[in-house]
């Protein structure tokens, strides 16, 4: 190896002495530098030196000199103590100082380019005017830059409008490296709003206390490969930080673990779709707050109009419901968006979801678990709304029947209301429309919608009248034949309209005929249903359940002309009975004279035969006693 | 009592109590005793109820209707209907045993072998017996009868059968119960309805009339005096229990 290399060194060497003499023998070189004379060696391309052990080329091309600003100018202006009759020119080679003309490189002494040559930005022998340098400033910069961040530049949105490296790094012998500390100040030369708003964030709050680790505009932009914001800013810019869980410990809100439940969520777009809402869209992009400052757009408070940006019509909706309303009077216990959809963890909802349907009960109960009702009917017993729970629609919910109804389906998920609100699904007049929706107890509403009761309830204001919850429960709705069903005895039936019918009050009020139930009561059917019987006619039976209408009414099942075929129903055969009298007896002597004068007549039969009796046989007991004193 | 007619008064009493029990159980359901019925016999009582009600009514008709025939067909139906037939004499005994009762005369009537206290309780049973079935029969056929009888009928149907059990059982009760369990003769019990005797010394007191008729005829017979067939039949059947037990069949 050593002795290949002496080889070559040797002989490159002779070649040069050998060339030197050579071109010294043919031409006279003047004691002028003329820079012609040196081209007449330096243009030849194969032309190399050894300098620190390297061969290095010393051509110099001809045309790039004779184009530079320096072509006025001798080499050895510039090239100092080279003498060309010397081979080599200079004993001792000293380095070209371009400030022994320019003077105004200064600066550079003290910017990072300090110890950067001259001409690995001007070049050595082609130097472009001032201007045209400027031009293309960026291109030579990224002739020294090739870090792969720095190369990314020329795709930036900066380098596309001409901004370049200068823009921010300052531009010319100037060039500065930019500290943490300063790139919002430079951001801020071009970014001023941008800026403002990012110093009213709490990212800046806590960079000002003295937190290290807070980001600055490149953290979320990056610094060269800057895109339009609309690319350029993705959640994970933010998750970057946000999911360390050395940063965010814990598992309370704002920890590591509760934003990464966003990666969950109908947001984050699932299984590849595009994130249909990333951080930036609720939590803000420069002045983003902490949740608690009521200045945060997703503060309490505010939070209706955040999600509002995309959920408009919900939004709307929401404000007008209860929920909405006690938000809007401050109320700390009303719920926000986020009380029911979670704040990371956002799901779809759609209408059929079943683990929707029965998770929403648990949500609804969060805040409703201690709620109830006074009355379960016309002063009936107490309900609590987590009766539900024992409700026949949860029972067909979690036995995999998605048609039963869950909190929603009857108070309405974003326009629920109270009880008392007419626009609420749940007010009294609006609680039949609820349960007969469709796909729901249509045929019921068609029945109910006719009935003396709906009636009643649709002319007045606050009428007693029942509706469907009235009498099946309003959170408590068992199926037809479940035990504890109020209704699935005829004695709950008899008992459930003699609420309202035997109310004494509600009579009075309403004008209602008196005695409905005693007389029932009092009559056959009344006592084999108090037996115990299964089958004996209870209201309903007559009266009808949903349909109820007066007996004026010709489509009553109480009407003169139905009653046979009423009781038909029961009694095959009967459709031939002429009904003249009353059914419910209340006043004997006119409802049945026939029973009031038998009833007559046997008391006193009663009376007279069996006190003629009693009469006969005390004086018979009398004698006989008297008798056997005597005896 | 023939064994006969001792088995007819006790299908009688039998249906007559099952009867009583299941329709008040019907008309007083909440009555402490009801509602142990309903304990013992669980969720279908009620049914239970009626359908006893009415085994217990076919067998008050059969028992009736049987009874009819018994009087018509058999030689001692016949004479026992003689005995029962109400005469003058009933009328002018009860006048007695009231004023004798009131202290106005030194002496019971001498009653033969049915005095007024027991016609009245042996046709109250056909007064009972006709209204009681007639309504009975208008309730249990109802989807029959409501066209008939209209649904006013039924409720009158339904008023006499309710009213005609308690006149009913407020009559075997001071009536019948007097005579045959209080009253301080024959109590604790007369046992005729188990036996088919009384004590001669009760003949005494309450049928002297029919025990000397029956002495007479002994005697009569025992004379060689003539009788008819069937008197001396009966006689002589009879004349055999008295020597045994010093008792008269009644």
């Amino acid at each position: 190896m050593h002795l290949l290399k002496n080889i070559a060194v040797i002989s490159s060497s002779v070649i040069l002495i050998v060339s030197v003499l050579i071109s010294a023998d043919r031409y006279s070189i003047s004691s002028s530098k003329s820079a012609e004379v040196c081209l007449s060696c330096h243009e030849d391309e194969s032309l190399t030196m050894e300098k620190g052990g390297k061969t290095i080329s010393i051509y110099v091309n001809p045309a790039e000199y004779q184009n530079s600003v320096h072509a006025g100018a001798d080499c050895a202006d510039c090239h100092l103590g080279y003498n060309p009759d010397e081979i080599p020119h200079s004993k001792s080679i000293q380095k070209v100082n371009c400030g022994s003309c320019h003077d105004d490189t200064k600066g550079l002494e003290n910017s990072v380019h300090s110890k950067v040559n001259c001409a690995d930005c001007h070049s050595k022998h082609g130097i472009k005017p001032v201007k045209e340098i400027a031009e293309n400033q960026t291109e030579s910069c990224l002739g020294c830059h090739k870090g792969k961040s720095i190369r990314q530049f020329s795709t930036s949105i900066h380098n596309k409008k001409n901004t370049g490296c200068n823009g921010c790094h300052s531009g010319g012998h100037d060039v500065k490296n930019i500290q943490k500390q300063e790139v919002t100040t430079v951001c801020g030369k071009c970014h001023s709003e941008s800026k403002m708003k990012f110093s009213n964030s709490i990212h800046t709050t806590l960079t000002k206390a003295g937190n290290k680790i807070t980001p600055i505009c490149t953290d979320c932009h990056g610094s060269h490969q800057i895109l339009t914001s609309k690319y350029s800013i993705e959640s994970e810019a933010c998750l970057k930080c946000h999911l360390d869980e050395k940063q965010f410990p814990g598992e309370s809100k704002g920890s590591a673990k509760f934003v990464a439940e966003y990666k969950t969520s109908i947001h984050a777009g699932l299984k590849g779709e595009t994130e249909s809402a990333g951080c930036t869209d609720c939590h803000g992009n420069h002045m983003i707050k902490d949740p608690n400052d009521p200045g945060s757009s997703v503060s309490r408070y505010k939070l209706t109009e955040t999600c509002a940006k995309c959920h408009r019509e919900i939004a709307e909706e929401f404000k007008k419901s209860s929920h909405g309303k006690a938000l809007n009077d401050k109320n700390i216990s009303a719920p926000t968006c986020v009380s029911c959809h979670n704040e990371h963890s956002i799901k779809s909802v759609p209408f059929s979801n079943e683990l929707s349907k029965l998770n929403q009960v648990e949500t609804c109960l969060k805040c409703h678990e201690e709620g109830k009702l006074p009355y379960k009917n016309y002063k009936g017993e107490e309900e609590l709304i987590s009766n539900y729970k024992d409700s026949y629609h949860y029972k067909a919910l979690q036995e995999g029947k998605f048609d039963a109804a869950t909190c929603s389906d009857c108070h309405g998920a974003h326009s629920m209301a109270k009880f008392d609100d007419p626009n609420s699904h749940v007010y009294k007049k609006n609680i039949a429309m609820t349960c007969g929706k469709s796909n729901c107890h249509t045929k019921e509403l068609s029945e109910f919608e006719g009935s003396v009761h709906n009636i009643s309830i649709m002319k007045n204001e606050n009428s007693d009248a029942p509706t469907c919850t009235n009498c099946h429960g309003n959170h408590q709705i068992l199926n037809k034949d479940e035990t504890g069903n109020r209704i699935a005895s005829s004695k709950g039936v008899i008992q459930l309209c003699s609420d309202c019918h035997n109310s004494v009050e509600l009579n009075e009020k309403y004008d209602l005929p008196t005695g409905r139930t005693s007389s029932y009561l009092d009559s056959y059917h009344g006592l084999a249903v108090r037996g115990g019987s299964k089958l004996a006619a209870d209201c309903g039976s007559c009266h009808g359940n949903h349909d109820i209408k007066a007996s004026t009414d010709s489509a009553s099942s109480i009407s003169k002309n139905n009653l046979a075929k009423t009781c038909g129903n029961c009694h095959p055969g009967v459709e031939a009975t002429f009904f003249q009298t009353k059914i419910h007896i209340v006043d004997k002597r006119a409802d049945a004279p026939g029973v009031w004068w038998v009833t007559l007549i046997y008391l006193l039969l009663i009376f007279g035969t069996i006190g003629v009796m009693v009469f006969h046989n005390i004086l018979d007991i009398r004698k006989k006693a008297a008798e056997r004193q005597t005896e | 009592m023939t064994l006969n007619e001792r088995i007819q008064h006790f299908i009688l009493l039998l249906s007559f109590i099952v009867l009583i029990i299941t329709g008040f159980a019907l008309k007083y359901p909440e009555a402490l005793w009801v509602q142990a019925f309903r304990n013992v016999f669980g969720e279908n009582a009620f049914e239970w109820r009626g359908d006893v009600h009415r085994i217990a009514g076919v067998f008050l008709i059969g028992v009736s209707v049987y009874h009819i025939f018994y009087l018509i067909f058999s030689g001692r139906g016949r004479e026992f209907m003689r005995d029962m037939w109400i005469k003058k004499k009933d009328i002018t005994e009860m006048i007695d045993t009231f004023k004798y009762y009131l202290g106005k005369k030194e002496d019971k009537p001498r009653f033969g072998r049915f005095s007024y206290i027991e016609k009245i309780e042996y046709f109250a049973v056909y007064w009972g017996n006709f209204t009681m079935v007639l309504t009975g029969i208008f309730l249990w056929f109802e989807n029959i009868f409501l066209p008939v009888i209209t649904p006013a009928g039924m409720e009158i149907a339904t008023a006499i059968h309710f009213y005609e059990a308690i006149l009913a059982s407020l009559a075997i009760l001071f009536w019948h119960f007097y005579f045959v369990i209080y009253n301080p003769d024959v109590y604790p019990m007369n046992k005729a309805w188990l036996t088919g005797y009384i004590s001669r010394h009760q003949m005494e007191n309450e049928h002297p009339r029919w025990l000397d008729e029956l002495e007479n005829a002994e005697s009569k017979k025992q004379n060689g005096a003539d009788n008819s067939e069937n008197v001396n039949e009966l006689s002589e059947s009879e004349k055999e229990k008295l020597s045994k037990d010093d008792s008269t069949q009644l």
